[in-house]
């Protein structure tokens, strides 16, 4: 490996580590106090939402229109793998009929 | 921890195709296997090491490379604060180790499964967490040593199977109707501010901060009225 690419592998793991440990103390400094740690019991509801939406924004209708569904199993199943299995059979089957 | 290793393995085959494909692209940049191996077991993030790799080979600068991964990886500023909860009475060693080991996937696996089961805690993370660990590894690895000769399954629509097993994980957590709200304003933020050219990962803390700020508001709101 290039000298460059040391450099990038190590700045990278440490920056990458760096921030999943401020995260670890600031999430112990936001639970010493009360009305801040209701802040990190309605996160991580918060966080998944914000992570579907970015998966979703940009992306062509037959995408939305694949999300909705799996978002209807979802609610009739609630189960994890289930959906998934459902979400991307409904995806494979509209881009081959729609695309 | 052992229902951790096997409840994730349908989100870790999904995150072998994705990692497959990142060994492909960082062999073809003149990465060897065992730099990429050496790379995802230090790094460990999927989407800042393709993008700070890709960046890397188009400029050529390791710290505007760095700093690209990395602002995708802000994200799990707020992951981590909220395994708070999950990581509060394990030992310190376990603990830094639990966050190098967490990916999106066995985070949002454990708070789904623990909104079912509340005794759902630390050796779950862990568990699903070393099963995501070691399938980002060898999966990176093993796309840099087989290079192309399986097909890339993310074009058959696989990458839309995380945002199912997401939309599934939300289900699972979504506690009441006072949740419905926050989460609205947290979906509408984050796409309005990716359409507005915001970085994504910025735009999914801000999306996040939006809904736990409404989630304030609106019960503040709800005991006013009721006095």
């Amino acid at each position: 490996m290039t000298d460059a690419q040391w450099l990038l592998i190590g700045t990278l793991a440490f920056g990458a580590y760096s921030i999943r440990f401020l995260g670890l103390v600031s999430g112990q400094l936001i639970s010493e106090h009360k009305y801040l740690s209701k802040f990190l019991a309605d996160l991580p509801g918060c966080l998944i939402v914000a992570l579907i939406a970015s998966s979703l924004a940009g992306e062509n209708t037959i995408t939305w229109i694949a999300a909705a569904i799996t978002l209807a199993i979802a609610l009739m199943t609630n189960h994890v793998v289930m959906t998934m299995a459902f979400g991307f059979i409904t995806i494979f089957t509209l881009n081959h009929y729609f695309v | 921890m052992k229902q951790g290793f096997i409840s994730i393995l349908p989100l870790a085959a999904g995150a072998a195709a994705y990692g497959f494909v990142f060994g492909v692209i960082a062999a073809q940049l003149d990465f060897p296997w065992w730099g990429i191996a050496l790379m995802s077991a230090s790094v460990h993030a999927g989407s800042s090491q393709i993008v700070a790799v890709e960046q890397f080979a188009s400029e050529g600068f390791v710290i505007g490379a760095v700093l690209a991964g990395l602002a995708l990886n802000m994200r799990y500023l707020g992951i981590i604060a909220s395994l708070n909860s999950v990581l509060k009475e394990v030992p310190l060693l376990q603990r830094l180790f639990a966050i190098h080991i967490t990916s999106d996937e066995n985070w949002a696996l454990t708070f789904a499964k623990k909104a079912k089961d509340p005794s759902i805690g630390a050796p779950f993370l862990i568990g699903s967490g070393l099963t995501m660990f070691v399938t980002w590894i060898v999966s990176t690895t093993g796309g840099a040593l087989l290079g192309q000769s399986i097909p890339n399954l993310i074009e058959y629509g696989l990458g839309f199977a995380f945002t199912a097993a997401f939309i599934a994980m939300a289900r699972a957590m979504w506690r009441n109707k006072q949740d419905t709200l926050p989460w609205i304003i947290t979906f509408i933020v984050t796409v309005v501010l990716i359409h507005l050219s915001l970085g994504s990962a910025f735009a999914i803390i801000a999306g996040s901060i939006a809904g736990v700020i409404t989630t304030g508001l609106t019960q503040q709101i709800m005991k006013k009225v009721a006095a």
